[in-house]
């Protein structure tokens, strides 16, 4: 009880003590104030890019691999990939037949740079897709609008069209897509469904994806000197590794890898992201930590300065309190608690400060940039309570630092002679 | 009549080191003081009165020589022991009044009942009727700057009295008053002593040390004299 007492005491006696020169303290704690801001806005905008990066996984698929003769990591020299054999549709068709472990196998064409036109509406850098009606199993074929196409239409090899999110957007400003006539690389087709917003900032091309049935694509743009493109699909996270040994070993066998070789083929899938996002953590946190630690250094200078002041101009108080029978836990502690108030303090001024900008950051980025404004999804309107309260104790701790020092000399103090200072 | 003895100083020296030279404040001095008694100790700046002051007060402590307070070896102490006879048994009264600027009557003689860890309403409920008790029961809320030299005065003699000390160690409380106040605040200490209390008062002035009954004159760190004072006069 006595204890409690006492801190309440502190608490109040520190609370006295900044508002009693209220700029002194502000300008004090500017150095801490702005290493934690840095703090809450790092964590922010992590926050912010995890979340998209997590909608990303969705987009591709975290249940999916490709087989690609082309590969994500970036790490192969374009050389030796170009060189490597194509991917027949013939051997994704074996590896469909033969494949125990996965869901589906879908193979697909692409071809980039087409164009859509609607009316007086074009737009270009298309990438134009063709995969079998299965297709609508995997995330791309999530509609807002009418319907995939059906294996019966893909045999028949139909001028039939579902557009990506950028595209309907594009033409069809106003809506209703379904059952509209466009003109694609010249050729008519009929739009049968529109497929759900995926992209985000990073993966916008996804949305200028539009979906024809295979065998459309293969009348149209001809499967020659063409590479497909194999989805498989696990169906859960947890069959990967699974589906993915099988696939590994059905393609050497499908290509005739000789044993002692390397693969002919490349295993794409979303974990090559996340090993790229972890990189990309990295660097901003490394950053972000360097300025934070300058700040820091900056400002525990400052408040330890400033409490240094603070114990001088208060040498005759400390004599009285000692000669009133204040031990040295309570000067020492005094002298903690103001500078931790102080810090404290910048740090609810920082939260409020940062929740401010988060704000106006937001709403900025709608105003200014319409384009990117689904952006401002991932990004959280409020600091999380996690931030908050790392936020909250980091300048507790470094209250504690900045006012080590100062406090301990306070407590030291002979009370005869700082009973004598003027 | 012999009273209880509260302080019992034998054979006590302070030294103090100024560069290669050691100055003697206080050579070899022995002092009984017992309880209820009311001592002037007096002397010209220099004489050791001071030192002897903060010894006794127990901000400071002595280089060899024996001092028990109320039968404890103050010796030994540590500096949270001392610390707490400090807030317990002795009460500071200083020519300076050394009041908190910030804080107002009340919260100022709060202050001991602070680091003796009472709660917020009992303090203060003492603390009110302490000040009531030196006349200052209109003055509650003023701050040390609203108040007189002698209104200060009092505040700090509430201060000293709120923890009921076994002493009052009044260091030139009149110091810094006109005379008519200091009168005043020497009547209370003639009050506050056939209450029971038991006072020291360190002055250098010989009117100030007539109102207490027994003085203790000192020079070069030595007791020249220790008698009763023959012209003391309860008022």
């Amino acid at each position: 009880m006595k204890i409690l007492f006492e801190i309440f005491e502190n608490l109040k006696m520190s609370f006295e003590s900044i508002i009693a020169s209220p700029l002194r303290s502000f300008l004090a704690s500017l150095g801490v104030m702005v290493g934690i801001s840095i703090v809450i806005l790092m964590g922010w905008l992590l926050d912010g890019l995890d979340n998209s990066f997590q909608k990303t996984f969705e987009i591709i698929g975290a249940d999916m691999i490709y087989v690609d003769k082309w590969d994500w990591t970036g790490g192969k020299s374009w050389k030796l990939l170009r060189n490597r054999k194509n991917l027949t549709l013939e051997q994704a068709l074996k590896l469909k037949e033969n494949h125990t472990s996965a869901e589906r196998v879908i193979p697909n064409f692409n071809q980039w740079g087409g164009t859509v036109q609607f009316e007086k509406e074009t737009i270009e850098g298309i990438s134009v897709v063709g995969a079998p009606s299965e297709n609508q199993h995997t995330p791309a074929g999530d509609l807002i609008e009418g319907r995939y196409y059906t294996e019966f239409e893909d045999n028949q090899a139909e001028q039939v069209l579902v557009i990506g999110y950028n595209v309907y957007k594009a033409l069809f400003p106003n809506g209703k897509a379904v059952g509209e006539i466009v003109k694609m690389n010249n050729r008519k087709y009929e739009i049968i469904g529109v497929v759900r917003k995926r992209g985000t900032f990073m993966f916008d091309f996804i949305d200028n994806q539009v979906f024809i049935p295979i065998n459309n694509f293969i009348k149209v743009y001809g499967n020659k000197s063409r590479s497909v493109n194999i989805g498989v699909k696990a169906g859960s996270k947890e069959k990967l590794d699974e589906v993915r040994t099988e696939t590994i070993g059905l393609m050497r066998t499908i290509r005739n890898v000789k044993p002692e070789a390397e693969n002919d083929f490349s295993i794409n899938e979303t974990k090559v992201f996340e090993e790229s996002i972890a990189k990309i953590r990295s660097i901003i946190w490394l950053a972000g930590i360097g300025l934070t630690m300058l700040s820091f250094v900056v400002g525990i200078i400052g408040i330890m300065n400033i409490m240094f002041v603070s114990v001088t101009e208060r040498t005759k108080e400390i004599g009285i309190r000692k000669s009133m029978g204040a031990k040295k836990r309570s000067i020492w502690s005094q002298f903690l608690f103001e500078s931790s108030a102080l810090t404290f303090g910048g740090a609810l001024i920082s939260i409020v400060v940062c929740s401010g900008l988060i704000y106006v950051a937001r709403i900025a980025v709608i105003k200014f940039f319409p384009d990117i404004s689904e952006v401002v999804e991932y990004f959280p309107p409020y600091l999380s309570l996690q931030l908050v309260i790392i936020a909250s104790s980091v300048s507790i701790v470094l209250g504690i630092f900045a006012g080590l020092i100062p406090a301990i000399r306070a407590s030291n103090l002979d009370p005869v002679n700082a009973l004598r200072a003027d | 009549m012999e009273s209880k003895t509260v302080i019992d100083i034998e054979n006590i020296s302070k030294i103090y080191e100024m560069g290669t030279q050691q100055v003697f404040a206080l050579r070899d001095v022995s002092l009984k003081i017992g309880e209820n008694e009311y001592v002037a100790l007096m002397g010209p700046s220099g004489s050791g009165k001071s030192t002897l002051m903060n010894i006794l007060g127990c901000l400071d402590t002595p280089t060899d020589g024996k001092y028990l307070f109320k039968d404890e070896n103050v010796k030994e102490m540590t500096d949270n022991d001392l610390a707490e006879i400090r807030n317990r048994e002795i009460g500071f009264v200083f020519q300076t009044f050394n009041l908190l600027p910030r804080a107002n009557a009340v919260k100022n003689v709060e202050l001991p009942l602070v680091y003796s860890g009472m709660s917020p309403s009992k303090r203060e409920e003492l603390a009110e009727q302490t000040l009531i008790n030196v006349g200052l029961g209109d003055r509650m809320d003023h701050k040390p700057n609203e108040l007189s030299g002698g209104q200060r005065q009092r505040v700090a003699i509430a201060r000293a009295l709120v923890t009921n000390p076994a002493i009052i160690l009044a260091d030139e409380p009149t110091g810094n008053l006109d005379t008519k106040t200091g009168d005043e605040i020497m009547i209370l200490f003639n009050k506050l002593w056939q209450n029971g209390n038991t006072i020291i008062l360190v002055t250098h002035e010989e009117e100030v040390a007539m109102h207490a009954k027994r003085i203790i004159r000192m020079r070069d760190g030595l007791i020249e004299s220790d008698t009763e004072n023959p012209h003391f006069k309860v008022k």
